[in-house]
């Protein structure tokens, strides 16, 4: 009787394992013995700095995630897909259509014509329909999540009001260097003002061609954590301290909610208020920089110093990047103040500077805590504090309007 | 010294050129290396407006709006070409026509492991592209290196 009852729950177990690696099935076939129920929602999903998915060239200081996506009603035509980039610089989840197997419905307009959306990054666009999914990451889901799904061979004419802006198009995984993006940043939506402005520049009426729309803000492409049904109201990034050297294969965890469960608790962290456009202020080198930012989806720490010297480009490659990143004889550690618009200001941060061309020798790491780079001055006023920041803090994202027991969102706290 | 005392004839049709854009929903747009008075009909610009047009020393400036809540700028020096743009804002404006022909240098800029979606700096020949921020929040600048007037501070063009 009681080996028998083993058997039983080792099956569930079982069932239970499948049904996680699945994503899609609901893992109540297994017969007469009812689940346990849920103490609460699974809200933590792991994160992983690797080099990429393999069809990329590769990438640096970039977190990524896997989420399950379904088509809408559906829980058997479900994909997972792994190699999702955590942003927290952006807002909604897009999908390169060359990773996924399903057919997602396009949204459509009043009108009946299809929603596609033109995403403007600094280095170039991805284009694509606005989609519907059900999302799954962690225990979390959103249902009927309008979703980006960039590059569909179903909207193959870009309107040029999307190309001329520029830049490279991001519309494969290998241009794109992920398999997709997941924009947690501290708002709802991509757009601020898509519902009320018909040239906005990021949403397209199409029919055989594509024109400017203005959009309802429930079609408009959002921040997945939002549309949760619990642990709605921010995520928290958890990654662990990584050698000055650098690192491979860096885990860590994607938290979602704050104060909703035991896990995603505040505590006695230092909670820094973001203005409207997510940004805050950084003094550094006496000058305080007043669109400066912190930015998962950054790949090191940019700032303007003219006095660090900067990398040299190799001989066989003398368009390389590496120019923009900092190249000191010996590291270096700075001192960095940073305050958020509620007037709460960091004490005693330090930042480190490595030498970019000796960390990077180590082509086995993909995580650098010391990479730097110079900020393009076009963008002067800014200082950009992207992944490094990350690494040995635990650090919440806030959304607008969430109250928390350390502040309201927008915030970001660590 | 006033700089565009010889230039007032090409004043006044930039004048008028101003006039027809601010009161017609196409606004007149000039292009990097080209004259200020290059009117080219640009359909994605269709619904902008210009903000300002102001003499700095040594250049003139027009602020241009975008309807998405981005503001452009042209630098235009002396001798009546534009040397330089910059925008700011959560697009960016249609530099296929602001850029002309060094469009597709920011076009066809290469990717690496380095790349993020969030910098891009670009020297190729005389031109000099520069860009930053993030979603809501992109801004840059472009610009040719011969073409910048004496005096004028790489500062100033934002």
């Amino acid at each position: 009787m009681v080996s028998m009852r083993a058997l039983k729950m080792g099956l569930c177990v079982l069932l239970c394992l499948s049904a996680i690696a699945c994503g899609g099935s609901d893992g109540t076939s297994g017969g007469g013995t009812p689940p346990p129920p849920p103490t609460s929602t699974v809200n933590t999903a792991s994160v992983i700095i690797d080099g990429g998915p393999s069809a990329s060239s590769g990438s640096v200081n970039t977190m990524f995630t896997t989420v399950t996506v379904c088509v809408p009603g559906s829980t058997t035509s479900c994909q997972t897909i792994d190699h999702i980039q955590v942003d927290t610089g952006s807002y909604g989840l897009r999908l390169l259509s060359q990773v996924l197997t399903l057919t997602l419905p396009v949204e459509t307009l009043a009108n009946g014509d299809s929603l596609a959306e033109c995403t403007m990054f600094v280095d170039g666009f991805s284009w694509g329909p606005v989609v519907t999914a059900d999302l799954q990451i962690a225990g979390e889901t959103a249902h009927s999540l309008p979703v980006q799904a960039i590059g569909d061979s179903r909207f193959t004419n870009i309107p040029a009001a999307c190309s001329g802006a520029g830049g490279t198009e991001e519309d494969t995984v290998s241009t794109f260097g992920a398999n997709g993006i997941l924009g947690i940043g501290p708002f709802e939506l991509d757009c601020g003002d898509c519902d009320t402005v018909t040239n906005n520049g990021f949403y397209f009426d199409c029919t055989t061609s594509c024109t400017g729309t203005m959009v309802p803000a429930n079609l408009q492409v959002p921040n997945p954590v939002t549309h949760f049904a619990v642990d709605n109201n921010g995520a928290i990034v958890v990654l662990p301290s990584v050698a000055a050297a650098g690192a491979s294969n860096v885990m860590g965890s994607l938290i979602f909610g704050i104060d909703t469960q035991s896990d995603n608790a505040s505590g006695t962290q230092t909670v820094l208020t973001v203005d409207d456009l997510a940004e805050l202020l950084v003094t550094f080198n006496g000058q305080t920089f007043a669109n400066s930012f912190i930015d998962s989806g950054s790949n090191g720490i940019f700032f303007a110093d003219s006095s660090i010297t900067t990398c040299a480009a190799p001989a066989n490659d003398p368009t390389s990047q590496i120019v923009n990143f900092y190249c000191p004889a010996s590291t270096l550690t700075l001192p960095v103040t940073i305050q958020g618009m509620n007037g709460t200001m960091t004490n005693n941060l330090t930042f480190a500077v490595g030498n970019a061309i000796n960390m990077l020798e180590n082509t086995d790491f993909d995580a650098y805590p010391q990479l730097a780079g110079t900020l393009p001055p076009g963008n002067a006023g800014s200082f950009d504090y992207g992944l490094p920041f990350f690494y040995g803090k635990r650090v919440a994202i806030a959304v607008q309007g969430a109250m928390t027991t350390a502040g309201t969102g927008p915030y970001i706290a660590f | 010294m006033p700089i565009f005392q010889s230039n007032d004839l090409k004043r006044a049709a930039l004048g008028v050129a101003v006039l027809i854009a601010a009161l017609l929903p196409q606004v007149a747009s000039a292009t990097l290396g080209q004259p200020e008075i290059t009117v080219q009909t640009d359909v994605e610009l269709a619904h902008a407006s210009i903000k300002s047009s102001e003499d700095r020393t040594g250049y003139r400036v027009h602020e241009i709006q975008l309807p998405s809540g981005t503001v452009m700028r042209e630098f235009v020096a002396p001798n009546g070409n534009v040397f330089a743009v910059a925008w700011q804002g959560p697009t960016r404006p249609d530099l296929r026509q602001a850029l002309g022909q060094y469009f597709g240098a920011f076009a066809s800029a290469p990717r690496s492991k380095l790349s993020d979606r969030r910098h891009v700096q670009i020297q190729q020949g005389d031109l000099v592209l520069q860009s930053g921020g993030h979603m809501r929040a992109l801004s840059g600048r472009a610009y040719l290196q011969s073409a910048i007037p004496s005096g004028v501070s790489l500062g100033d063009l934002h």
